[in-house]
């Protein structure tokens, strides 16, 4: 007998900003619809260890997809004739994870994005609180610059070896080699100027820093942020979430790539957050699954005191 | 105190051990087959001039003479910043010369021309980890 991954992969044709999609997702699982959004540059495969996880599919309908431009999907037609270079900008990334939820007839589902889609979560929250009914911000924050820089793009240098050298220190050097060099692959692939272009929108079009007091506390937000994230530290997570109304905070010992660097610690960081999206779903989803016998852990919130002890400091 | 508790640690004899680390290494010579050119390492206020060539150190010297015609892109840092690099396990904001260099953290500068920095960047970058093996 052959062994297979249980993902699903379709395509779905998502309508934005007039123009058409031919949408790739992956899906696994039944219950609370959590959608999944890729880190800049890349594709829903970050998410393919949680989406074969059975004590996650168990309670959640785990659905990655892949933004236009990024892995299976493709580029608007004419993007050939395009006068500008690809800029990603919050007004179109928040319609598309609205439409693409529509497409799929999602009703009140769950968005777990890291990086950018972990920053496009305060966008969701200010813009569309009335779409989800939770949101994970894994590596986000209000504001992250010194990212929309020309050597992420330029001709004399290779594009795929730079954008993935450029993101691996932003992964904890404890996360297991294999799991960190494949997130270095998944930046390898990317298109030309479509990481620098997701950029614009992480550095530069989404500066939320006068906005995030406005987010009415309605929906619940869980901020999450590994303490080697270097471009959304773990200061800045707790700086932003201080300011949102609703939200809850965790800082762990990992990186900037949670779900694909350190699965198996991503998952216990993640669990009690999952546990009590299932408790308090409006919906009254999974509950009667097997959401009580599962293996989500409970995990108390690190605070910032309660470093791991593991790593050595040397006293200069 | 530690091995890298004092500014001596970053002592010419330590780029030597250094340079011998990373050209012992096995996997430069592949990723780092076009790597040629000179860099400046910059330590507190020392700069020593290494030569690569083909992802293999060639000469290291202390020091910047006029007759060495300047050099292609430096990388600045204190010895304090160095030393929580060349950990084994360094610490966060520490793990890596982009990390450093980042305008939010701007422990590390890099100065000269900054395209052979970015073009070699995943050598440079598995050049200056193996610090950690010295």
């Amino acid at each position: 007998m052959n062994k297979h991954d249980p993902i699903v992969g379709r395509y779905v044709y998502v309508p934005c900003e007039g123009k058409t999609y031919r949408t790739y997702y992956e899906e696994a699982g039944e219950g609370i619809p959590l959608v999944c959004l890729h880190t800049a540059g890349t594709d829903g495969r970050q998410y393919r260890h949680q989406l074969c996880d059975p004590d996650i599919t168990a309670n959640f309908r785990v659905i990655a997809f892949d933004l236009p431009w990024h892995g299976k999907s493709l580029p608007p037609s004419d993007f050939y004739l395009m006068e500008d270079e690809y800029k990603l900008t919050t007004k179109f990334y928040c319609e598309f994870i609205v439409a693409f939820c529509r497409a799929l007839e999602l009703r009140k589902p769950v968005v777990m994005g890291q990086s950018m889609g972990g920053n496009v979560c305060l966008a969701l929250a200010l813009r569309y609180e009335n779409e989800f009914s939770a949101l994970i911000a894994l590596e986000g924050c209000d504001y992250s610059p010194g990212w929309w820089i020309d050597p992420l793009h330029h001709p004399h240098i290779h594009g795929g070896e730079v954008v993935a050298t450029s993101v691996f220190g932003l992964m904890s050097p404890e996360s297991p080699d294999e799991y960190r060099w494949e997130t270095w692959w998944y930046y390898a692939q990317g298109g030309p100027g479509v990481f620098k272009g997701d950029l614009y929108f992480y550095s530069v079009d989404s500066d939320f820093r006068d906005q995030v007091h406005k987010i009415s506390g309605k929906l619940p937000i869980y901020f999450l942020t590994g303490e080697y994230d270097f471009a959304c530290t773990p200061e800045m997570t707790e700086r932003t979430a201080e300011k949102v109304k609703g939200s809850e905070c965790i800082i762990f010992s990992g990186g900037h790539f949670p779900t694909s660097e350190d699965p198996v610690k991503f998952k216990t960081v993640i669990s009690p957050v999952l546990k009590k999206i299932i408790q308090n779903d409006p919906e009254r989803r999974g509950q009667d699954s097997a959401a009580l016998r599962s293996n989500l852990v409970e995990l108390r919130t690190t605070s910032r005191n309660e470093r791991p002890t593991s790593r050595r400091v040397i006293e200069l | 105190m530690s091995r890298f508790g004092s500014r001596r640690n970053f002592d010419l004899e330590w780029v030597e051990r250094w340079a011998r680390t990373v050209n012992e290494d096995r996997i430069l010579p592949v990723i780092g087959r076009f790597f040629t050119g000179r860099f400046m390492l910059g330590v507190d206020e020392t700069e020593y001039l290494i030569e690569v060539r083909n992802g293999k150190i060639q000469r290291i010297s202390e020091g910047i003479t006029t007759n060495d015609m300047g050099y292609d892109f430096g990388l600045k840092a204190s010895s304090s910043a160095w030393a929580k690099f060349a950990q084994p396990v360094p610490p966060p904001m520490f793990n890596d010369i982009w990390a450093m260099a980042h305008p939010l953290h701007k422990q590390l500068v890099i100065v000269g021309n900054t395209l052979p920095f970015w073009q070699n960047l995943r050598a440079l970058t598995r050049m200056l980890s193996l610090m950690r093996e010295v």
